[in-house]
């Protein structure tokens, strides 16, 4: 052993650091510029607007406004993208999506009701809300696998093979759905609990904005329990590690003796199962199972995931910063509704956000790709 | 790409040659004083002064990492330094990008160059100035100039005019930048690692042009790592290491050897020599194997024993390296591990049958460049250090920073992105990976390629203390001196067939060589993956 070596620093230079550094380095910097528009945008909806004699931003800060509205209108979305956010941390890609919440819907409803494929099942589970949500679950999870099966076992490249099953699982819910028609649920209260429930509707809590406390609506604690789960998966077990690995280096993911297939197709079932809940919700939502349901929500997934930092190519990406790009997204909807935008303004500002969260993402790759190559230069 | 920006930063003129010359120093030398260049953890280059003399050529010469490379960008207007001056001629040169350099007439030509590959010679010669007569661009005029000046310098046919980007050759590239730098007016010239990718004949052209651009009077920077090309080429040789200029050396007055300790700062005797050892019981036994890559391939590899495996590049040898681990298929033989067959398909059934695999490739096939050092090196136990799929943090931690600190990882943190830290502790990194997962074989595909002495020697003598600790090692190995240091037995494999066995003293370099080239006639076998590379010689 020579001992004519210079000793290791193992200590991360963050502990010496203040508390505050270390705050930044836990919310991560990505995370923390996301959390800087937010704010940014909020003051926009709220201040600014005013300036320029725009109406109805003081509505934004009122208990209807944030709990009834914006909440709400996230939720679904918000589902569909932090599943993505696992398949695009991975380097893939799901476009599936948002068939596959039509199909777990349709199922769901059907299971609820006691119609169409539900027949069968329905003399044993009709009624069930826990066996409804199960079976639109379970419906996303085999779609997942499809995907996944796809993927990995005949080799097609994940867009490709998921814009074909975008197209299949779209065509499969109208199968699913008797002679092709929305499953109404309207009869079943406990189920539409879900989108209609609110969680300490009672809770003395005073008006704000001119409106009363509504409660916490149901949904929006779904959701924001999905994300949790989803953020400790990826953060503190093998899976979350393997995924990162792969995304970031595949050949080097498999040559350290991880499974590709088994952790992509365990991915797609995943990200499959989690849109199959987001169905469920939009038939609690609609009030009925629909074909339609899910038609185009994949594009507003991809955008929250990108927005909130995920790597286009893979490796990189936090759970936490696609719920912040979730929410900047909602609150830019929602402002543009109450300042009187209409919709097709708001595709727009969408749109351009959606390029504006690559561009400044790349610019960052490109900061650290400096930073690698003056490393490199030291060699 | 280069496009003349008239609100460019202050240019700096070129004086007049008839100015009157009062000083002891030669019109058009290039001055380094006190230059000093810091990066994050690491003193780049410390008080570096140095004259770059016009009609002389200059050798910058020093290991991975003495800051060669950081001096030639501070040259050409990549970096700035700390602290520390440039001029000529007393006029001071202050570069923010390397047009500011061009503008100053010093030109780096880089191994791999910008070419526009859809474009032929003339205009990626001129790329950014085309000539134009009336806002048109004239391809007449651009030919004709371009014919002339390669006529001038003889390069007619080394460097076809008619060739698009994409056809030109490593050479034919780095002609095109020289022919830049020649248009534009050229007072210095870098050349960063000419010859790496060079053929003896093309060398030799690059030498006689680059004799003549001195003789023309072109201050010339040469960085090597072939201690006797600079030799053969330079006048004075500049000796870095560490970022500190250790010595300047005429040509003529110094030793080859004693170059090497200069840049290593100790005698080559130092280096390592690992003592024969190795035990009875046989850990790998791998009999007629047979692939795509192989034919009848039969080794063994006892416990303790550092075994080396010599061949040209493509003689199957990463090949086999992944075959046994699972990562290619063999088409038939066996494999056994302590005596008992095994069956492996995937590099996970590898892994739990207890062998390890340290890839050639780094950056494509060992690490995953974004995450973290700590996520690097746990990646291979990851299920180990679970419990119910939950990753125990503060085991993991221990476990990886126990490995870091006995392979001398220097990284900042555990939480360092592995992209960021230099190829040898890159390396590391791999290995700590595979300590971490204790196994009974370790295949090391050239596990010291692209990393500098120090932490080659480190890297020695860490293998020999894990075969001292009854690993046995499958160690691969394109460079001779350390496949004969380091092994207790060689194999030589050519073509896919293991072509000899030695040991002792019938280990010799000219034994390797006779055995990797002794049927140099005869076809590659059908599907073979790599291509024999011309040259390459161990």
């Amino acid at each position: 052993m020579s001992d004519n070596v210079t000793i290791t620093r193992t200590k991360s230079p963050v502990k010496r650091d203040g508390a505050l550094r270390r705050l930044i380095g836990f919310i991560g910097a990505d995370n923390l510029s996301l959390m800087f528009a937010l704010v940014v945008l909020v003051l926009l909806v709220t201040v600014v607007s005013g300036w320029f004699g725009l109406s109805g931003g003081n509505r934004f800060f009122s208990w209807q406004n944030l709990w009834n509205s914006l909440a709400q209108a996230i939720v679904i979305v918000g589902l569909l993208a932090v599943g993505e956010t696992v398949v695009i941390i991975a380097g893939a890609l799901d476009i599936s999506i948002g068939s596959v919440a039509s199909v777990g819907s349709v199922v769901a409803a059907s299971v609820l009701v006691g119609v169409g494929v539900g027949t069968r099942l329905a003399s044993l589970l009709a009624g069930s809300v826990f066996f409804a949500v199960a079976a639109g679950i379970i419906a996303g999870a085999l779609c997942g696998l499809i995907n996944g099966l796809i993927v990995t076992q005949l080799r097609v490249n994940p867009t490709i093979a998921t814009l074909g099953t975008l197209a299949a699982f779209a065509g499969f819910a109208f199968l699913l759905a008797p002679e092709g028609k929305p499953v109404g649920v309207l009869t079943q209260p406990a189920f539409t609990w879900l989108a209609q429930g609110r969680f300490l509707a009672d809770a003395p809590i005073p008006p704000l904005g001119g409106t009363k406390w509504t409660g916490i609506p149901v949904l929006t604690v779904i959701f924001v329990i999905v994300a949790l789960l989803i953020h400790i998966l990826m953060t503190y077990t093998d899976f979350g590690r393997a995924i990162y690995a792969i995304g970031g280096n595949a050949t080097a993911a498999r040559l350290a003796g991880i499974n590709l297939s088994r952790v992509r197709i365990l991915m797609y079932m995943l990200s499959g199962g989690i849109a199959g809940l987001a169905g469920v919700l939009l038939t609690a939502r609609t009030t009925s199972g629909n074909p339609i349901n899910g038609t185009g929500l994949e594009l507003q997934a991809i955008t929250a995931v990108f927005l909130g930092g995920a790597a286009t190519a893979g490796g990189k990406g936090t759970i936490f910063g696609t719920f912040l790009a979730v929410i900047l997204v909602g609150v830019l909807n929602n402002g543009m509704n109450l300042l009187g935008f209409n919709t097709f303004v708001q595709r727009v500002a969408l749109g351009f956000l959606l390029i504006a969260a690559v561009a400044i993402s790349q610019g960052r790759q490109a900061r650290a790709e400096h930073v690698r190559t003056r490393i490199a230069a030291q060699d | 790409m280069t496009m003349t920006s008239p609100a460019a930063a202050p240019r700096n003129p070129v004086s007049p040659p008839d100015a009157a010359a009062s000083l002891p120093e030669l019109r058009g030398t290039l001055k380094i004083r006190n230059v000093s260049k810091a990066f994050p953890n690491v003193q780049a280059l410390a008080d570096i002064s140095l004259d770059i003399r016009p009609g002389e050529i200059l050798a910058f010469i020093g290991e991975n990492g003495a800051g060669k490379s950081t001096l030639l960008k501070i040259i050409n207007g990549d970096y700035q330094p700390d602290t520390g001056t440039l001029s000529i001629d007393e006029q001071a040169l202050s570069f923010s990008s390397p047009r500011d350099a061009h503008a100053a007439g010093i030109r780096v030509i880089y191994q791999e160059p910008e070419i526009v590959p859809g474009v032929d010679v003339a205009e990626n010669i001129w790329i950014g100035e085309l000539p134009k007569r009336m806002f048109l661009f004239s391809r007449l005029r651009l030919n004709e100039q371009v014919r002339r000046s390669l006529a001038e310098y003889g390069f007619e046919n080394a460097l076809p005019m008619n060739l698009l980007g994409d056809q030109l050759s490593s050479a034919q590239r780095q002609l095109v930048e020289i022919m830049r730098a020649l248009k534009s007016g050229v007072q210095v010239l870098a050349l960063d690692e000419p010859t790496s990718s060079l053929t003896d004949e093309e060398v030799d052209r690059l030498f006689t042009l680059v004799r003549r651009l001195r003789d023309e009077g072109v201050a010339i920077i040469y960085v090597s790592h072939r201690i006797r090309e600079i030799l053969r080429l330079c006048d004075r040789i500049a000796i870095l290491r560490d970022g500190s200029l250790v010595a300047v050396k005429q040509a003529s007055e110094v030793t080859e050897a004693e170059i090497v300790r200069l840049m290593v700062g100790r005698d080559l005797s130092e280096v390592f020599q690992r003592r024969p050892a190795g035990t009875d019981h046989e850990v790998l036994r791998v009999t007629d194997l047979h692939s795509n890559w192989h034919r009848g391939v039969s080794f063994h590899i006892n416990a303790g024993e550092v075994v080396g495996f010599a061949g040209l590049v493509g003689a199957g040898r990463t090949e086999l390296a992944k075959v046994i681990f699972g990562e290619l298929t063999k088409t038939s033989g066996r494999v056994l591990v302590d005596g008992q067959e095994v069956s492996i398909h995937r590099p996970d059934e590898a892994i739990a049958k207890g062998i390890g695999f340290a890839p050639e490739d780094r950056k494509r096939e060992g690490l995953v460049l974004v995450r973290s050092v700590l996520e690097n090196a746990s990646l291979a136990i990851l299920r180990r250090l679970s419990r119910f799929h939950f990753v125990r943090g503060r085991l993991e931690r221990s476990t990886v920073a126990g490995f870091v600190e006995r392979l001398r990882v220097r990284t900042p943190s555990l939480d360092q992105e592995v992209g960021k830290l230099s190829g040898g502790n890159q390396q590391k990194v791999v290995l700590a990976r595979w300590l971490a997962v204790k196994p009974k074989i370790l295949i090391l595909d050239e596990p010291t390629r692209g990393i500098d002495v120090g932490a080659k020697a480190e890297i020695y003598h860490f293998i020999d203390d894990l075969a001292n600790q009854g690993l046995g090692i499958m160690f691969i190995s394109s460079e001779l001196p350390e496949i004969l240091r380091l092994s207790d037995r060689i194999y030589v494999m050519q073509n896919g067939r293991i072509t000899g066995e030695l040991t002792g003293a019938s280990a010799t370099e000219e034994a390797v060589l006779g055995l990797a080239m002794a049927d140099q006639l005869s076809a590659l076998p059908t599907g073979a993956a790599t291509p024999n590379r011309e040259g390459s010689i161990l």
